[in-house]
């Protein structure tokens, strides 16, 4: 029923084009993440959706309804802001009564009904009365979130709503947040430029650049298959090989043979993920390989990254810390991948 | 250690700190020094000590009428400036107003100008398009003079209210009257109280514009210290004074238990 379509949205700030001409459709329910880096756009779009700001040209429909040119506060959208905008002249409750009593949601009784059953269900039970500087940093992003859907959008905006959160209590966030969609089935759009977050979160991926959609998918199939080099190298920091195909046969930038390639001739870039790169003694069967000299190994625990250059071009990969064990910076080895399996943008 | 002051210019500093305190501070002291003195005549040092001169004040009705023109005229003075100086403060911090710069200028600019200037003017419309001085007229003139307090502590809080708390309360469907008094005016609070504090004092104890557009009936305060410094200094004038001193001490440290003096003093 609240199916998104944005069609041709371009918004223009004097000389600089923040959105150019996107096309989007989102269908209802979806978790959407718009990512990229800062000044992609991103987040002009999220506010062209809220409403704070006027579009350029383009429409912006929600259902049936274009609200291309309505006014936010009359939208019913729920929004959470990167600074939660909690207000802090206000106690907890009086912060969650806020889109109701504008909307007109109810008597006080109703209410107030309403905004215990959301602190239930941010677990803060009792802790209505405090104000906004009196509670933690998870728990002012916990209020903000229940503020932003206490009054039953048709869409929820989330604009870069975990970045102020220390690693570990993100990560309890991303999961919170995904079974929150899960059991309210709401339309929502994230905007974030971590890469992981709009990964682990989306069930659709919207990689921008420039003010232009780059490429839209799954978050699989988005990191597997890059559809261009920004995508790539954006989406886990992929390598990026320069090859020349020749009737068929992909050769790296020092003529090295890497083997066989369906795609037309000229020169191409592979994309080689860092957990696609092994460094060997000698090539497995099917691997194609080249000749690599380690640049440098950085022990992460778990895994190592290690900076090694091949055919004239630095490369980083990331293996397992048992694997690379006995081979240090200087060292030579041979650096394997399936080359069938590396993309081509 | 890095940072560590050489002992000659700590020694400086706390001598140049004490030179400035009691420059700011002799003239009171010896205003309140005078205020006790026993003699008929406002001396200093003062002579044996009495609070007759408190008695005498608070029992005439010249200084007690005085007083309530002052009172009344600051009243009305501080209730004007806020409302206007609040608008106009609000007005220029929102996004996008065109030579908001020059505006802020303007507003401003009695700060700079020489009260004199404006007393003059003032008199010149009044006795054109008025009736001459009146009350009416000397709150205007006193609107004027308070107004740039108001605007500059009302815009300064303004200016580190996140922005997006506005936003917010748009997106949560608040139209814009509910949006100012909801989230823009109680944001500003401490902003308004400041203004409001400083408005009321300085018209409490101007003397200058009130000098030239002083109307029969209309004597403040200040202008009847004035009139007895000139023509028969008691020390009655060191106690009112002193009255007026304790007055603006006891809203300050009010202000400060209330808002904290380190949130409006920007």
């Amino acid at each position: 029923m609240a199916q998104l379509r944005i069609d041709g949205l371009t918004k223009r700030f004097g000389a600089v084009t923040a959105l150019d001409a996107v096309d989007l459709d989102i269908p209802d329910g979806a978790f959407v993440a718009m990512l990229g880096p800062s000044g992609c756009g991103k987040t002009t779009l999220l506010r062209c959706l809220a409403g704070l700001e006027r579009p350029t040209s383009g429409t912006i429909r929600l259902g049936e309804a274009d609200i291309t040119t309505l006014p936010p506060e009359r939208r019913g959208l729920g929004m959470m802001f990167q600074s939660y905008a909690l207000f802090p002249h206000m106690r907890i409750r009086e912060n969650l009564r806020f889109p109701l009593k504008m909307r007109g949601r109810g008597d006080a009784a109703a209410q107030d009904a309403k905004i215990d059953e959301a602190l239930r269900a941010i677990r803060m039970e009792g802790m209505g009365d405090r104000y906004p500087r009196e509670i933690s940093g998870g728990q002012q992003q916990r209020v903000a979130l229940a503020r932003a859907i206490i009054a039953d959008p048709p869409l929820l905006l989330l604009d870069e709503p975990l970045s102020n959160l220390d690693a570990q209590l993100r990560k309890q966030m991303q999961i919170e947040l995904i079974e929150l969609h899960r059991r309210i089935g709401l339309t929502t759009i994230l905007v974030t430029h971590d890469q992981e977050e709009a990964l682990s979160l989306a069930d659709l991926v919207v990689l921008m650049n420039a003010g232009r959609i780059e490429q839209i998918g799954a978050p699989r199939d988005i990191y597997r298959k890059p559809a261009t080099a920004f995508a790539a190298a954006f989406l886990g920091g992929a390598n990026l090989l320069d090859v020349v195909v020749e009737n068929g046969l992909a050769r790296a930038g020092d003529g090295t043979a890497l083997g066989p390639l369906a795609a037309p001739d000229g020169p191409r870039r592979l994309v080689l993920r860092q957990e696609a790169l092994a460094l060997r003694d000698a090539p497995r069967p099917g691997e194609a390989t080249l000749a690599a000299r380690i640049v440098a190994v950085a022990f992460n625990g778990a895994t190592s990254r290690v900076v090694v250059e091949a055919a004239g071009q630095r490369l980083e990969l990331t293996v397992p810390a048992a694997a690379i064990e006995g081979r240090a910076a200087g060292a030579t080895a041979q650096l394997c991948f399936i080359l069938a399996d590396a993309p081509l943008v | 250690m890095i940072g560590r002051v050489p002992a000659l210019a700590a020694a400086l500093g706390v001598a140049l700190a004490a030179a400035a305190a009691i420059f700011m501070l002799a003239p009171l002291a010896v205003v309140i020094a005078s205020s006790v003195s026993a003699s008929e005549f406002l001396v200093f040092p003062p002579r044996g000590f009495s609070l007759r001169w408190y008695q005498e004040i608070l029992a005439s009705s010249v200084y007690l009428r005085a007083l309530g023109v002052s009172l009344t005229l600051a009243a009305v003075v501080t209730v004007i400036s806020v409302a206007l100086g609040a608008a106009a403060a609000i007005g220029l911090s929102r996004p996008g107003v065109r030579f908001a710069g020059a505006l802020q200028g303007l507003f401003l600019s009695p700060l700079m100008l020489p009260t004199i200037l404006l007393g003059i003017g003032l008199l010149m419309l009044a006795s054109r398009y008025a009736n001459g001085p009146s009350f009416a007229v000397m709150a205007l003139g006193h609107v004027v003079v308070t107004l740039p307090y108001v605007v500059r502590t009302v815009s300064a809080v303004l200016a580190r209210v996140d922005p997006s708390l506005e936003e917010a309360a748009r997106v949560m469907g608040a139209p814009w009257w509910r949006r100012y008094w909801h989230v823009v005016l109680p944001q500003a609070r401490p902003g308004l109280a400041a203004g409001a504090f400083f408005a009321f004092n300085v018209s409490f104890d101007e003397a200058v514009v009130a000098l030239f557009l002083r109307a029969p009936g209309v004597e403040t305060l200040p202008l009847l210290i004035y009139s007895k410094l000139e023509f028969s200094p008691d020390p009655s004038v060191a106690a009112a004074a002193t009255l007026m001193i304790a007055m603006t001490v006891a809203v300050m440290i009010a202000l400060d238990r209330v808002l904290g003096l380190d949130k409006v003093a920007a």
